[in-house]
């Protein structure tokens, strides 16, 4: 038997699936032929490769996605009178409109008007608090859609304003955090992810982001954002400080500037 | 799963617990990079909710997660494509293990596998560690059974040429490193 024909049988070989005799013809064929026997050694030997685990964050941010996600559903569920499901649907045009070059000032608009309606209403009949409940959940989740949908903007300038946005609140929802960590890590913009540092570096205090922005230091390669993460690992006196300079020391081809920033950073530690 | 489409959210934690170390050594494996693979396997979750209603009853769970686990990874590169190729600094660190020849190995397996165009690597993830039948590949990818097993084939012999060179350029580092430090390699004779 040929290399040619046992290249048709080996996947099925490596899985298993051959009859008796073409499991045995293939055996065969391995013990004269090296080339083939190795392929079958190197498969096997895809068996070592260690299992990596992902961190123990991840399982908490999947609950905070289920739970936005779940408060998301019955909050819609809830939504049964008339004058709900014409908001709700408001909300919906909003978004759209947002995707448009004039989104700010819809948005503005829109928000004013939803307001003087809310206010109406709430004027109209006192027993509405729960409506109003349900309609300021409702307003908080707009304005996360307004700076998710900012974040992924083809223009920077738009990026820049979403992240500006995304800081007006205390509390960071967990999606919005999701997006400025990616906007941190991948956008294309300098600006914008020193923008988003400025933004997530607020809520430093949070183990979980504390972490997630030191860690990106390995991965920018912009020496402005390098900089600007020595000055905050400095300012935060993290306690890894020291062992994440002298890792990061160790990069190649790392700017002459930011080297000596390293060593002033970590000469102000000592 | 079929309680997941019918919109009991609950019952996804019991899959996150089942697919997320699957989905993440799949992604970092391919990509070399945690992070993103942390958040593709998010991604993942945040899709199966979204589109839970377009899975059929009946057809493999796995394959369909796969499906949406590869949409996802297609889809973040078309929105932030690659700048540097993967590096080797990107490599997971390599578990103690008895032998050393064992880690050293696998060290090499894992540079080797990184040669590979993405698409070689990525059927090799799929029926070697994912291990989805060739047929649920082909449906994965979209082309016939033949197809698959002539692409796991090739991929084998391109990840055993890799892995050969590697190995002898690993010796001859070794080999050059002794020679510089005037001591001989193991087993060399030493000549004055």
């Amino acid at each position: 038997m040929k290399c040619e024909h046992i290249a048709e049988l080996l996947p099925d070989y490596l899985q298993g699936r051959l009859s008796a005799e073409q499991h045995h013809n293939v055996e065969a064929h391995l013990e004269q032929c090296a080339d083939c026997s190795e392929e079958v050694v190197i498969w096997r030997k895809l068996s070592l490769l260690p299992d990596e685990q992902p961190s123990p964050a991840s399982r908490a941010r999947f609950e905070a996605l289920l739970q936005a996600y779940q408060a998301g559903r019955s909050s819609q569920a809830e939504g049964g009178s008339e004058w709900w499901k014409r908001a709700f649907t408001w909300n919906r045009n909003v978004f759209h409109w947002l995707r448009s070059p004039l989104g700010a000032a819809a948005w503005s608009v829109a928000l004013l008007a939803f307001g003087v309606y809310a206010g109406l209403q709430v004027a109209g009949s006192k027993s509405h608090s729960q409506d109003l409940q349900a309609m300021q959940s409702e307003l908080a989740g707009m304005k996360q859609l307004v700076v998710l949908s900012m974040l992924q903007q083809q223009s920077a300038s738009a990026r820049l304003e979403g992240v500006a946005r995304s800081t007006r609140d205390q509390q960071l929802d967990p999606q919005v955090l999701s997006a400025l960590l990616h906007t941190l890590r991948y956008d294309a913009s300098v600006d914008v992810r020193l923008a988003a540092l400025d933004a997530l570096s607020r809520h430093g205090q949070q183990p979980q982001i504390h972490k997630a922005i030191l860690d990106s230091l390995q991965q920018q390669q912009s020496p402005l954002m390098q900089v600007a993460l020595i000055d905050l690992l400095l300012e935060w006196r993290d306690p890894d400080a020291p062992q994440r300079l002298q890792a990061f020391q160790q990069a190649p081809n790392l700017n002459p500037t930011v080297r000596q920033r390293v060593l002033w950073a970590k000469s102000k530690l000592n | 799963m079929l309680q997941v489409r019918d919109g009991a959210g609950e019952t996804l934690g019991v899959l996150f617990d089942r697919y997320q170390t699957p989905l993440f050594n799949f992604y970092s494996k391919l990509t070399g990079d945690r992070t993103l693979s942390e958040d593709l396997v998010q991604e993942v979750f945040l899709r199966i909710l979204k589109y839970r209603h377009s899975y059929r009853p009946g057809t493999p769970f796995r394959a369909w997660v796969y499906q949406i686990a590869r949409n996802a990874r297609i889809d973040h590169f078309r929105k932030f494509p690659r700048q540097t190729a993967l590096e080797p600094e990107m490599l997971p660190p390599v578990l103690p293990t008895d032998s050393a020849q064992e880690q050293q190995e696998v060290e090499l397996l894992q540079r080797a596998l990184r040669q590979l165009p993405e698409e070689k690597r990525e059927i090799l993830l799929l029926c070697r560690f994912q291990e989805l039948k060739y047929e649920e590949i082909a449906a994965l990818l979209g082309c016939e059974l033949n197809t698959v097993k002539t692409r796991i084939h090739r991929a084998l012999q391109e990840l055993r040429k890799a892995f050969h060179q590697l190995a002898r350029d690993t010796m001859l580092k070794k080999v050059e490193a002794a020679a510089a430090e005037n001591i001989p390699p193991r087993g060399g004779r030493h000549e004055v």
